[in-house]
Protein backbone atom coordinates (compact mmCIF):
# COMPACT_ATOMS: atom_id res chain seq x y z
CA UNK A 1 0.00 0.00 0.00
CA UNK A 2 2.89 2.29 0.76
CA UNK A 3 4.29 1.80 -2.70
CA UNK A 4 1.15 2.97 -4.40
CA UNK A 5 0.57 5.87 -2.07
CA UNK A 6 4.09 7.28 -2.22
CA UNK A 7 4.29 8.25 -5.89
CA UNK A 8 0.89 9.86 -5.71
CA UNK A 9 1.91 11.99 -2.80
CA UNK A 10 5.10 12.94 -4.59
CA UNK A 11 3.17 13.98 -7.64
CA UNK A 12 0.93 16.10 -5.49
CA UNK A 13 3.89 17.79 -3.92
CA UNK A 14 5.52 18.45 -7.25
CA UNK A 15 2.26 19.84 -8.55
CA UNK A 16 2.05 22.16 -5.62
CA UNK A 17 5.65 23.22 -6.04
CA UNK A 18 5.05 23.95 -9.71
CA UNK A 19 2.20 26.22 -8.80
CA UNK A 20 4.85 28.36 -7.15
CA UNK A 21 5.03 30.11 -3.84
CA UNK A 22 3.39 33.17 -5.29
CA UNK A 23 0.25 31.32 -6.23
CA UNK A 24 0.03 29.53 -2.89
CA UNK A 25 0.32 32.86 -1.16
CA UNK A 26 -2.36 34.32 -3.39
CA UNK A 27 -4.72 31.44 -2.76
CA UNK A 28 -4.16 31.44 0.97
CA UNK A 29 -3.51 35.15 1.40
CA UNK A 30 -6.18 35.56 4.07
CA UNK A 31 -5.11 32.43 5.89
CA UNK A 32 -1.57 33.71 6.26
CA UNK A 33 -2.67 37.25 7.02
CA UNK A 34 -4.79 35.89 9.87
CA UNK A 35 -1.80 34.01 11.22
CA UNK A 36 0.59 36.92 10.92
CA UNK A 37 -0.25 38.84 14.14
CA UNK A 38 -0.08 35.69 16.25
CA UNK A 39 3.20 34.64 14.62
CA UNK A 40 4.71 38.05 15.31
CA UNK A 41 3.53 38.14 18.91
CA UNK A 42 4.67 34.61 19.65
CA UNK A 43 8.06 35.40 18.12
CA UNK A 44 8.45 38.71 19.96
CA UNK A 45 7.13 37.82 23.39
CA UNK A 46 7.79 34.11 23.71
CA UNK A 47 10.49 32.83 21.40
CA UNK A 48 12.65 35.95 21.59
CA UNK A 49 12.87 35.87 25.42
CA UNK A 50 13.51 32.13 25.35
CA UNK A 51 16.43 32.58 22.95
CA UNK A 52 17.64 35.76 24.64
CA UNK A 53 17.83 33.83 27.91
CA UNK A 54 20.71 31.79 26.52
CA UNK A 55 22.55 34.93 25.47
CA UNK A 56 21.96 36.83 28.70
CA UNK A 57 23.34 33.88 30.66
CA UNK A 58 26.78 34.76 29.23
CA UNK A 59 26.49 38.46 29.95
CA UNK A 60 26.70 40.67 32.98
CA UNK A 61 23.48 42.64 32.70
CA UNK A 62 23.86 46.25 33.74
CA UNK A 63 21.08 48.73 33.05
CA UNK A 64 23.32 51.76 33.38
CA UNK A 65 26.66 50.81 31.83
CA UNK A 66 25.32 48.29 29.33
CA UNK A 67 25.82 44.54 29.13
CA UNK A 68 29.28 43.00 29.01
CA UNK A 69 30.29 39.50 27.94
CA UNK A 70 31.58 37.44 30.87
CA UNK A 71 31.80 33.92 29.43
CA UNK A 72 30.88 31.22 31.90
CA UNK A 73 31.18 33.47 34.99
CA UNK A 74 27.44 33.44 35.64
CA UNK A 75 27.40 29.64 35.60
CA UNK A 76 30.41 29.56 37.93
CA UNK A 77 28.53 31.83 40.33
CA UNK A 78 25.59 29.44 40.27
CA UNK A 79 27.75 26.39 40.96
CA UNK A 80 29.63 28.10 43.79
CA UNK A 81 26.51 29.43 45.50
CA UNK A 82 25.57 27.18 48.41
CA UNK A 83 22.01 28.56 48.31
CA UNK A 84 21.46 26.79 44.98
CA UNK A 85 21.83 23.35 46.58
CA UNK A 86 19.49 24.36 49.39
CA UNK A 87 16.95 25.71 46.92
CA UNK A 88 16.98 22.51 44.84
CA UNK A 89 16.43 20.43 47.97
CA UNK A 90 13.62 22.75 49.06
CA UNK A 91 11.98 22.54 45.63
CA UNK A 92 12.03 18.74 45.68
CA UNK A 93 10.68 18.79 49.24
CA UNK A 94 7.93 21.18 48.16
CA UNK A 95 7.00 19.00 45.17
CA UNK A 96 6.90 15.90 47.38
CA UNK A 97 4.83 17.57 50.08
CA UNK A 98 2.37 18.88 47.50
CA UNK A 99 1.93 15.31 46.23
CA UNK A 100 1.57 13.73 49.67
CA UNK A 101 -0.59 16.44 51.22
CA UNK A 102 -2.46 17.82 48.26
CA UNK A 103 -2.75 15.62 45.23
CA UNK A 104 -5.34 13.15 46.53
CA UNK A 105 -7.54 15.78 48.18
CA UNK A 106 -9.56 16.87 45.14
CA UNK A 107 -10.10 13.24 44.08
CA UNK A 108 -11.46 12.24 47.48
CA UNK A 109 -13.72 15.27 47.71
CA UNK A 110 -14.94 14.83 44.14
CA UNK A 111 -15.98 11.24 44.87
CA UNK A 112 -17.59 12.31 48.15
CA UNK A 113 -19.47 15.25 46.69
CA UNK A 114 -20.67 13.15 43.75
CA UNK A 115 -22.45 11.01 46.34
CA UNK A 116 -24.12 13.91 48.14
CA UNK A 117 -27.69 14.03 46.87
CA UNK A 118 -28.82 17.41 48.10
CA UNK A 119 -27.08 20.79 48.14
CA UNK A 120 -24.41 19.54 45.75
CA UNK A 121 -24.45 22.91 43.99
CA UNK A 122 -23.70 24.76 47.23
CA UNK A 123 -20.80 22.44 47.99
CA UNK A 124 -19.33 23.03 44.55
CA UNK A 125 -19.60 26.78 44.96
CA UNK A 126 -18.07 26.65 48.43
CA UNK A 127 -15.13 24.55 47.22
CA UNK A 128 -14.49 26.93 44.34
CA UNK A 129 -14.82 30.08 46.45
CA UNK A 130 -11.09 30.53 47.32
CA UNK A 131 -10.29 30.51 43.60
CA UNK A 132 -12.38 33.64 43.20
CA UNK A 133 -10.63 35.65 45.91
CA UNK A 134 -7.34 37.26 44.80
CA UNK A 135 -4.42 35.18 46.08
CA UNK A 136 -2.78 38.15 47.76
CA UNK A 137 -5.86 38.63 49.91
CA UNK A 138 -5.66 34.97 50.92
CA UNK A 139 -1.97 35.40 51.75
CA UNK A 140 -2.96 38.25 54.06
CA UNK A 141 -5.65 36.18 55.75
CA UNK A 142 -3.48 33.10 56.17
CA UNK A 143 -0.65 35.12 57.68
CA UNK A 144 -3.07 35.88 60.46
CA UNK A 145 -4.43 32.32 60.69
CA UNK A 146 -0.89 31.02 61.12
CA UNK A 147 0.05 33.76 63.57
CA UNK A 148 1.33 32.56 66.97
CA UNK A 149 -1.74 34.30 68.44
CA UNK A 150 -4.02 33.45 65.52
CA UNK A 151 -7.16 31.29 65.49
CA UNK A 152 -5.46 27.99 64.60
CA UNK A 153 -3.12 28.24 67.56
CA UNK A 154 -6.01 29.30 69.76
CA UNK A 155 -7.86 26.13 68.74
CA UNK A 156 -4.76 24.01 69.38
CA UNK A 157 -4.06 25.42 72.85
CA UNK A 158 -7.73 25.13 73.75
CA UNK A 159 -8.18 21.51 72.69
CA UNK A 160 -4.72 19.92 73.00
CA UNK A 161 -3.10 22.41 75.33
CA UNK A 162 0.61 23.14 75.33
CA UNK A 163 2.55 25.82 73.58
CA UNK A 164 0.98 26.01 70.14
CA UNK A 165 2.94 25.85 66.92
CA UNK A 166 4.81 28.65 65.19
CA UNK A 167 3.66 27.63 61.73
CA UNK A 168 5.58 30.29 59.89
CA UNK A 169 8.80 30.78 61.85
CA UNK A 170 9.57 27.14 62.69
CA UNK A 171 11.74 25.84 59.85
CA UNK A 172 10.29 22.34 60.05
CA UNK A 173 6.71 23.68 59.81
CA UNK A 174 6.98 26.57 57.36
CA UNK A 175 6.91 24.59 54.10
CA UNK A 176 4.17 22.29 55.39
CA UNK A 177 2.09 25.32 56.33
CA UNK A 178 2.50 26.78 52.85
CA UNK A 179 1.52 23.53 51.14
CA UNK A 180 -1.52 23.18 53.39
CA UNK A 181 -2.61 26.70 52.51
CA UNK A 182 -2.12 26.14 48.80
CA UNK A 183 -4.01 22.86 48.89
CA UNK A 184 -6.90 24.53 50.64
CA UNK A 185 -6.85 27.34 48.14
CA UNK A 186 -6.47 25.38 44.91
CA UNK A 187 -8.20 22.04 45.29
CA UNK A 188 -11.61 23.40 44.30
CA UNK A 189 -10.69 23.96 40.66
CA UNK A 190 -9.20 20.47 40.30
CA UNK A 191 -12.16 18.99 42.16
CA UNK A 192 -14.63 20.44 39.64
CA UNK A 193 -12.75 18.72 36.81
CA UNK A 194 -12.72 15.39 38.65
CA UNK A 195 -16.37 15.79 39.57
CA UNK A 196 -17.37 16.32 35.95
CA UNK A 197 -15.45 13.19 34.96
CA UNK A 198 -16.92 11.10 37.79
CA UNK A 199 -20.48 12.19 37.02
CA UNK A 200 -20.04 11.13 33.40
CA UNK A 201 -19.38 7.50 34.40
CA UNK A 202 -22.49 5.51 33.34
CA UNK A 203 -24.64 4.68 36.35
CA UNK A 204 -25.50 1.15 35.13
CA UNK A 205 -21.88 0.07 35.56
CA UNK A 206 -22.30 0.51 39.29
CA UNK A 207 -25.65 -1.27 39.13
CA UNK A 208 -24.08 -4.23 37.33
CA UNK A 209 -21.13 -4.36 39.73
CA UNK A 210 -23.43 -4.25 42.71
CA UNK A 211 -25.51 -7.13 41.35
CA UNK A 212 -22.27 -9.05 40.91
CA UNK A 213 -21.59 -8.47 44.58
CA UNK A 214 -18.95 -5.74 44.48
CA UNK A 215 -18.82 -3.67 47.66
CA UNK A 216 -18.66 0.12 47.71
CA UNK A 217 -14.88 0.25 47.92
CA UNK A 218 -14.55 -2.30 45.09
CA UNK A 219 -16.84 -0.17 42.93
CA UNK A 220 -14.71 2.93 43.54
CA UNK A 221 -11.47 1.00 43.07
CA UNK A 222 -12.48 -0.86 39.89
CA UNK A 223 -14.96 1.49 38.19
CA UNK A 224 -14.61 5.09 39.35
CA UNK A 225 -10.83 5.37 39.58
CA UNK A 226 -10.05 3.59 36.28
CA UNK A 227 -12.59 5.82 34.50
CA UNK A 228 -10.77 8.95 35.58
CA UNK A 229 -7.27 7.50 35.28
CA UNK A 230 -6.28 9.68 32.35
CA UNK A 231 -7.44 12.81 34.10
CA UNK A 232 -5.51 11.82 37.23
CA UNK A 233 -2.33 11.35 35.19
CA UNK A 234 -2.84 14.68 33.45
CA UNK A 235 -3.39 16.47 36.76
CA UNK A 236 -0.33 14.76 38.23
CA UNK A 237 1.80 16.00 35.35
CA UNK A 238 0.35 19.51 35.61
CA UNK A 239 0.94 19.58 39.35
CA UNK A 240 4.56 18.46 39.02
CA UNK A 241 5.18 21.08 36.35
CA UNK A 242 3.51 23.73 38.49
CA UNK A 243 5.19 22.94 41.79
CA UNK A 244 8.64 22.61 40.24
CA UNK A 245 8.33 26.31 39.39
CA UNK A 246 6.56 27.44 42.53
CA UNK A 247 7.73 30.59 44.24
CA UNK A 248 4.82 33.01 44.70
CA UNK A 249 3.45 31.84 48.03
CA UNK A 250 7.00 31.36 49.35
CA UNK A 251 7.86 34.92 48.33
CA UNK A 252 4.67 36.54 49.57
CA UNK A 253 4.30 34.67 52.85
CA UNK A 254 7.89 34.23 54.03
CA UNK A 255 10.29 35.73 51.50
CA UNK A 256 12.14 32.41 51.41
CA UNK A 257 12.74 32.37 55.14
CA UNK A 258 12.96 31.33 57.93
CA UNK A 259 16.63 30.52 57.43
CA UNK A 260 16.09 29.71 53.73
CA UNK A 261 13.63 26.92 54.60
CA UNK A 262 11.21 27.96 51.88
CA UNK A 263 13.74 29.18 49.34
CA UNK A 264 12.77 27.33 46.16
CA UNK A 265 14.81 27.31 42.97
CA UNK A 266 12.39 29.63 41.18
CA UNK A 267 12.41 31.97 44.15
CA UNK A 268 16.21 32.07 44.03
CA UNK A 269 15.98 33.06 40.35
CA UNK A 270 13.67 35.89 41.36
CA UNK A 271 15.98 36.92 44.19
CA UNK A 272 19.00 37.01 41.91
CA UNK A 273 17.05 39.30 39.62
CA UNK A 274 15.41 41.59 42.17
CA UNK A 275 17.49 41.86 45.34
CA UNK A 276 20.94 40.68 44.22
CA UNK A 277 20.59 42.49 40.86
CA UNK A 278 22.49 39.77 38.98
CA UNK A 279 20.11 39.30 36.06
CA UNK A 280 22.72 37.39 34.09
CA UNK A 281 23.00 34.82 36.87
CA UNK A 282 19.21 34.64 37.03
CA UNK A 283 19.15 33.90 33.29
CA UNK A 284 21.85 31.25 33.71
CA UNK A 285 19.75 29.57 36.42
CA UNK A 286 16.80 29.59 34.04
CA UNK A 287 18.90 27.97 31.33
CA UNK A 288 20.13 25.30 33.76
CA UNK A 289 16.56 24.57 34.83
CA UNK A 290 15.54 24.32 31.18
CA UNK A 291 18.35 21.83 30.48
CA UNK A 292 17.56 19.67 33.52
CA UNK A 293 13.83 19.60 32.76
CA UNK A 294 14.47 18.78 29.08
CA UNK A 295 16.79 15.92 30.00
CA UNK A 296 14.19 14.58 32.44
CA UNK A 297 11.49 14.84 29.77
CA UNK A 298 13.67 12.95 27.27
CA UNK A 299 14.49 10.21 29.80
CA UNK A 300 10.83 9.88 30.70
CA UNK A 301 9.88 9.69 27.01
CA UNK A 302 12.54 7.01 26.35
CA UNK A 303 11.50 4.94 29.37
CA UNK A 304 7.87 5.11 28.37
CA UNK A 305 8.65 3.89 24.86
CA UNK A 306 10.80 1.09 26.20
CA UNK A 307 7.88 0.08 28.39
CA UNK A 308 5.61 0.03 25.35
CA UNK A 309 7.88 -2.43 23.56
CA UNK B 1 -40.57 -0.39 39.47
CA UNK B 2 -39.31 3.12 38.94
CA UNK B 3 -35.63 3.33 38.17
CA UNK B 4 -34.17 5.31 41.02
CA UNK B 5 -31.28 7.70 40.56
CA UNK B 6 -28.11 6.28 41.94
CA UNK B 7 -24.43 7.02 42.10
CA UNK B 8 -21.69 4.75 43.33
CA UNK B 9 -23.96 4.00 46.29
CA UNK B 10 -27.42 2.57 45.93
CA UNK B 11 -30.23 2.86 48.46
CA UNK B 12 -29.52 -0.71 49.49
CA UNK B 13 -25.92 0.10 50.46
CA UNK B 14 -27.02 2.69 52.98
CA UNK B 15 -29.05 0.09 54.89
CA UNK B 16 -25.82 -1.55 56.02
CA UNK B 17 -24.67 0.04 59.29
CA UNK B 18 -20.99 0.15 58.33
CA UNK B 19 -21.67 1.93 55.05
CA UNK B 20 -24.05 4.24 56.84
CA UNK B 21 -21.47 5.36 59.39
CA UNK B 22 -18.84 5.88 56.71
CA UNK B 23 -21.33 7.89 54.67
CA UNK B 24 -22.22 10.08 57.64
CA UNK B 25 -18.54 10.67 58.43
CA UNK B 26 -17.99 11.57 54.80
CA UNK B 27 -20.87 14.04 54.90
CA UNK B 28 -19.40 15.62 58.02
CA UNK B 29 -16.00 15.98 56.37
CA UNK B 30 -17.57 17.58 53.32
CA UNK B 31 -19.52 19.98 55.51
CA UNK B 32 -16.38 20.89 57.47
CA UNK B 33 -14.62 21.50 54.17
CA UNK B 34 -17.41 23.81 52.99
CA UNK B 35 -17.33 25.70 56.29
CA UNK B 36 -13.56 26.10 56.10
CA UNK B 37 -14.01 27.70 52.70
CA UNK B 38 -16.55 30.21 53.96
CA UNK B 39 -14.80 30.82 57.29
CA UNK B 40 -12.04 33.15 55.94
CA UNK B 41 -14.63 35.34 54.26
CA UNK B 42 -16.55 35.70 57.51
CA UNK B 43 -13.37 36.24 59.52
CA UNK B 44 -12.29 39.03 57.22
CA UNK B 45 -15.72 40.58 57.50
CA UNK B 46 -16.04 40.42 61.28
CA UNK B 47 -12.44 41.44 61.93
CA UNK B 48 -12.97 44.44 59.71
CA UNK B 49 -15.47 45.83 62.20
CA UNK B 50 -13.50 45.21 65.41
CA UNK B 51 -11.28 47.57 67.32
CA UNK B 52 -7.58 46.98 66.84
CA UNK B 53 -7.15 45.72 70.42
CA UNK B 54 -9.92 43.16 69.93
CA UNK B 55 -8.38 41.82 66.71
CA UNK B 56 -5.05 41.40 68.49
CA UNK B 57 -6.53 39.72 71.57
CA UNK B 58 -5.84 36.07 72.29
CA UNK B 59 -7.76 33.81 71.95
CA UNK B 60 -9.36 35.61 68.98
CA UNK B 61 -13.06 36.34 69.05
CA UNK B 62 -15.23 35.43 66.07
CA UNK B 63 -17.94 38.09 66.24
CA UNK B 64 -17.09 41.66 67.18
CA UNK B 65 -17.93 41.85 70.88
CA UNK B 66 -17.13 45.50 71.42
CA UNK B 67 -19.57 46.87 68.90
CA UNK B 68 -19.40 47.25 65.14
CA UNK B 69 -16.96 49.93 64.11
CA UNK B 70 -18.15 51.06 60.73
CA UNK B 71 -15.59 53.83 60.68
CA UNK B 72 -12.94 51.16 59.94
CA UNK B 73 -14.32 50.84 56.44
CA UNK B 74 -14.00 54.55 55.82
CA UNK B 75 -10.44 54.57 57.16
CA UNK B 76 -9.59 51.59 54.96
CA UNK B 77 -11.14 53.25 51.93
CA UNK B 78 -8.98 56.31 52.49
CA UNK B 79 -5.79 54.33 53.17
CA UNK B 80 -5.11 53.41 49.54
CA UNK B 81 -6.77 54.58 46.38
CA UNK B 82 -8.66 51.38 45.56
CA UNK B 83 -10.64 52.73 42.56
CA UNK B 84 -7.44 53.63 40.67
CA UNK B 85 -5.97 50.16 41.20
CA UNK B 86 -9.26 48.53 40.28
CA UNK B 87 -9.35 50.61 37.12
CA UNK B 88 -5.82 49.45 36.24
CA UNK B 89 -6.82 45.80 36.72
CA UNK B 90 -9.87 46.23 34.50
CA UNK B 91 -7.71 48.06 31.98
CA UNK B 92 -5.33 45.11 31.82
CA UNK B 93 -8.18 42.61 31.64
CA UNK B 94 -10.02 44.34 28.81
CA UNK B 95 -6.86 44.87 26.77
CA UNK B 96 -5.79 41.26 27.28
CA UNK B 97 -9.22 40.06 26.25
CA UNK B 98 -9.25 42.14 23.06
CA UNK B 99 -5.80 40.88 22.08
CA UNK B 100 -6.67 37.28 22.95
CA UNK B 101 -9.84 37.22 20.87
CA UNK B 102 -8.41 39.32 18.06
CA UNK B 103 -4.96 37.82 17.59
CA UNK B 104 -5.48 34.26 18.82
CA UNK B 105 -9.00 34.08 17.39
CA UNK B 106 -7.79 34.97 13.89
CA UNK B 107 -4.90 32.52 14.13
CA UNK B 108 -7.09 29.72 15.47
CA UNK B 109 -9.66 30.36 12.74
CA UNK B 110 -6.98 30.22 10.07
CA UNK B 111 -5.49 27.00 11.43
CA UNK B 112 -8.87 25.38 11.87
CA UNK B 113 -10.89 26.48 8.85
CA UNK B 114 -8.69 27.95 6.11
CA UNK B 115 -6.51 24.91 5.23
CA UNK B 116 -3.32 26.87 4.77
CA UNK B 117 -0.36 24.76 3.56
CA UNK B 118 2.19 23.94 6.30
CA UNK B 119 -0.46 24.43 9.00
CA UNK B 120 1.15 21.56 10.94
CA UNK B 121 4.50 23.31 11.11
CA UNK B 122 2.93 26.59 12.07
CA UNK B 123 0.96 24.89 14.85
CA UNK B 124 4.23 23.43 16.12
CA UNK B 125 5.70 26.93 16.28
CA UNK B 126 2.84 27.89 18.59
CA UNK B 127 2.34 24.74 20.62
CA UNK B 128 5.94 23.84 21.50
CA UNK B 129 5.90 26.87 23.80
CA UNK B 130 3.48 24.92 26.00
CA UNK B 131 6.33 22.60 26.94
CA UNK B 132 8.78 25.30 28.00
CA UNK B 133 8.23 26.22 31.65
CA UNK B 134 7.73 29.99 31.99
CA UNK B 135 10.05 30.25 34.99
CA UNK B 136 13.03 29.31 32.83
CA UNK B 137 12.61 32.52 30.83
CA UNK B 138 10.99 34.67 33.53
CA UNK B 139 13.90 37.10 33.82
CA UNK B 140 14.81 37.15 30.09
CA UNK B 141 11.14 37.94 29.47
CA UNK B 142 11.47 40.97 31.70
CA UNK B 143 14.72 42.00 30.01
CA UNK B 144 13.08 41.55 26.62
CA UNK B 145 10.24 43.90 27.57
CA UNK B 146 12.85 46.36 28.77
CA UNK B 147 14.73 46.10 25.46
CA UNK B 148 11.48 46.76 23.62
CA UNK B 149 10.82 49.81 25.79
CA UNK B 150 7.54 48.45 27.13
CA UNK B 151 8.38 48.61 30.84
CA UNK B 152 5.84 50.64 32.78
CA UNK B 153 3.29 50.56 29.96
CA UNK B 154 0.07 48.60 29.74
CA UNK B 155 1.20 47.25 26.39
CA UNK B 156 3.61 45.06 28.36
CA UNK B 157 0.54 43.08 29.43
CA UNK B 158 -1.67 43.43 26.37
CA UNK B 159 0.73 42.28 23.68
CA UNK B 160 2.15 39.20 25.48
CA UNK B 161 -1.46 38.19 26.23
CA UNK B 162 -1.58 37.17 22.57
CA UNK B 163 1.25 34.69 23.15
CA UNK B 164 -0.74 32.01 24.95
CA UNK B 165 -0.60 28.62 23.29
CA UNK B 166 -3.16 27.26 25.75
CA UNK B 167 -5.79 29.82 24.81
CA UNK B 168 -4.99 29.29 21.15
CA UNK B 169 -5.60 25.58 21.55
CA UNK B 170 -8.86 26.24 23.37
CA UNK B 171 -10.13 28.45 20.53
CA UNK B 172 -8.88 26.13 17.79
CA UNK B 173 -10.57 23.10 19.33
CA UNK B 174 -13.82 25.02 19.50
CA UNK B 175 -13.56 26.20 15.88
CA UNK B 176 -12.86 22.62 14.82
CA UNK B 177 -16.34 21.75 16.05
CA UNK B 178 -18.03 24.34 13.80
CA UNK B 179 -19.31 23.01 10.47
CA UNK B 180 -17.20 23.77 7.44
CA UNK B 181 -20.29 23.86 5.17
CA UNK B 182 -21.54 26.98 6.92
CA UNK B 183 -18.41 28.87 5.96
CA UNK B 184 -18.52 27.49 2.41
CA UNK B 185 -22.09 28.78 2.09
CA UNK B 186 -21.08 32.19 3.38
CA UNK B 187 -18.20 32.31 0.91
CA UNK B 188 -20.51 31.43 -1.99
CA UNK B 189 -22.75 34.29 -0.89
CA UNK B 190 -19.72 36.53 -1.27
CA UNK B 191 -18.54 36.93 2.30
CA UNK B 192 -14.84 37.66 2.73
CA UNK B 193 -12.76 35.55 5.11
CA UNK B 194 -12.72 38.41 7.58
CA UNK B 195 -16.51 38.52 7.43
CA UNK B 196 -16.65 34.76 7.95
CA UNK B 197 -14.57 35.20 11.08
CA UNK B 198 -16.19 38.26 12.58
CA UNK B 199 -19.74 37.62 11.41
CA UNK B 200 -19.97 33.84 11.77
CA UNK B 201 -17.22 32.23 13.80
CA UNK B 202 -17.08 34.79 16.62
CA UNK B 203 -20.81 34.97 17.38
CA UNK B 204 -20.95 31.17 17.35
CA UNK B 205 -18.08 30.89 19.80
CA UNK B 206 -19.57 33.04 22.56
CA UNK B 207 -19.41 30.09 25.00
CA UNK B 208 -15.69 29.57 24.57
CA UNK B 209 -15.04 33.31 24.63
CA UNK B 210 -16.88 33.45 27.95
CA UNK B 211 -14.64 30.66 29.24
CA UNK B 212 -11.58 32.53 28.00
CA UNK B 213 -12.85 35.65 29.71
CA UNK B 214 -12.94 33.76 33.02
CA UNK B 215 -9.35 32.57 32.55
CA UNK B 216 -8.05 35.94 31.37
CA UNK B 217 -9.87 37.72 34.16
CA UNK B 218 -8.56 35.45 36.87
CA UNK B 219 -5.01 35.97 35.61
CA UNK B 220 -5.38 39.74 35.55
CA UNK B 221 -7.10 39.68 38.92
CA UNK B 222 -4.66 37.33 40.68
CA UNK B 223 -1.30 38.19 39.20
CA UNK B 224 0.68 40.32 41.62
CA UNK B 225 4.31 39.38 41.09
CA UNK B 226 4.73 40.04 37.37
CA UNK B 227 3.08 43.50 37.48
CA UNK B 228 5.32 44.42 40.40
CA UNK B 229 8.33 43.73 38.15
CA UNK B 230 6.98 45.39 35.03
CA UNK B 231 5.24 48.45 36.47
CA UNK B 232 7.21 51.03 38.41
CA UNK B 233 4.54 53.57 39.01
CA UNK B 234 2.01 53.70 41.83
CA UNK B 235 -0.66 54.87 39.45
CA UNK B 236 -0.17 51.85 37.19
CA UNK B 237 -0.23 48.93 39.63
CA UNK B 238 -3.15 46.56 39.33
CA UNK B 239 -5.16 45.83 42.45
CA UNK B 240 -3.35 42.64 43.49
CA UNK B 241 0.09 44.21 43.31
CA UNK B 242 -1.07 47.26 45.22
CA UNK B 243 -2.58 45.09 47.96
CA UNK B 244 0.67 43.15 48.20
CA UNK B 245 2.86 46.23 48.34
CA UNK B 246 0.78 48.48 50.56
CA UNK B 247 -1.30 46.12 52.69
CA UNK B 248 0.32 42.68 53.00
CA UNK B 249 3.91 43.88 53.36
CA UNK B 250 3.00 47.10 55.15
CA UNK B 251 4.24 47.57 58.69
CA UNK B 252 2.44 49.64 61.25
CA UNK B 253 -0.94 49.28 59.60
CA UNK B 254 -3.62 48.35 62.12
CA UNK B 255 -4.78 44.76 61.79
CA UNK B 256 -8.43 45.76 61.74
CA UNK B 257 -7.86 48.27 58.94
CA UNK B 258 -5.90 45.61 57.07
CA UNK B 259 -8.83 43.22 57.33
CA UNK B 260 -11.22 45.96 56.27
CA UNK B 261 -9.21 46.51 53.08
CA UNK B 262 -8.96 42.78 52.38
CA UNK B 263 -12.69 42.44 52.96
CA UNK B 264 -13.53 45.27 50.58
CA UNK B 265 -11.29 43.71 47.93
CA UNK B 266 -12.71 40.20 48.23
CA UNK B 267 -16.35 41.26 48.31
CA UNK B 268 -16.92 42.31 44.66
CA UNK B 269 -15.53 39.12 43.06
CA UNK B 270 -17.49 36.94 45.49
CA UNK B 271 -20.72 38.78 44.68
CA UNK B 272 -20.06 38.57 40.94
CA UNK B 273 -19.23 34.88 41.30
CA UNK B 274 -22.38 34.09 43.28
CA UNK B 275 -24.60 35.99 40.84
CA UNK B 276 -23.11 34.41 37.72
CA UNK B 277 -22.09 31.08 39.25
CA UNK B 278 -24.27 29.06 36.88
CA UNK B 279 -22.51 30.51 33.83
CA UNK B 280 -19.09 30.47 35.40
CA UNK B 281 -19.35 26.81 36.41
CA UNK B 282 -20.52 25.90 32.91
CA UNK B 283 -17.70 27.91 31.38
CA UNK B 284 -15.12 26.22 33.59
CA UNK B 285 -16.43 22.81 32.59
CA UNK B 286 -16.21 23.74 28.92
CA UNK B 287 -12.60 24.83 29.38
CA UNK B 288 -11.79 21.68 31.30
CA UNK B 289 -13.26 19.34 28.73
CA UNK B 290 -11.80 21.13 25.75
CA UNK B 291 -8.41 21.88 27.25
Amino acid sequence: MDRTAAPQRQQGEIGERRAGIGQILKKHLWGYLFLLPALLIFAMFLWLPIIKGFFYSFYHVDFVKGNSFVGFDNYKTVFHDSDVGISIRNTLYYMGLALVMGFWVPIVFAISISEVRRFQGILRIAAYLPNVIPVVVLYGLWRWFYDPVGPINAAITKTVGGEGVSFMTDTSWSMISLVFMETWQQFGAAMLLYLAAILSVPRDWYEAAEIDGAGVWMRIRHITLPSIKNLILLMLLLQLIGTSQGFQSQLAMLDGGPNNATLTYALLIVKYATTRLELGVASAMGVLMFIVLSVLAIIQFRLQHKGDN
Amino acid sequence: MKLEERGILSRYDLRKPFNRTVYVIMLLVVIVMACSMIYPVLVAMFNAFKTNTEVNSFPPTFLPNEGWHWSNLKQAWNYIDLPIFLRNTMFIFIGNMVVTVGVLGLAAFSLSKLQVPKAKHISMFFLITLFIPPTTYLIPNFLNLKDLGLINTFAAFWLPAGASAFNLLLLKNFFDGLHQEMFEAARIDGASELRCFAGLALPLSIPIIATLAIFVFSTAWNDWFWPSLVMHNDSKYPLSTAIYKYVISARGLGLNIRFAILFMVMLPPIVVFLVFQRFIMRGLNLGGVKG
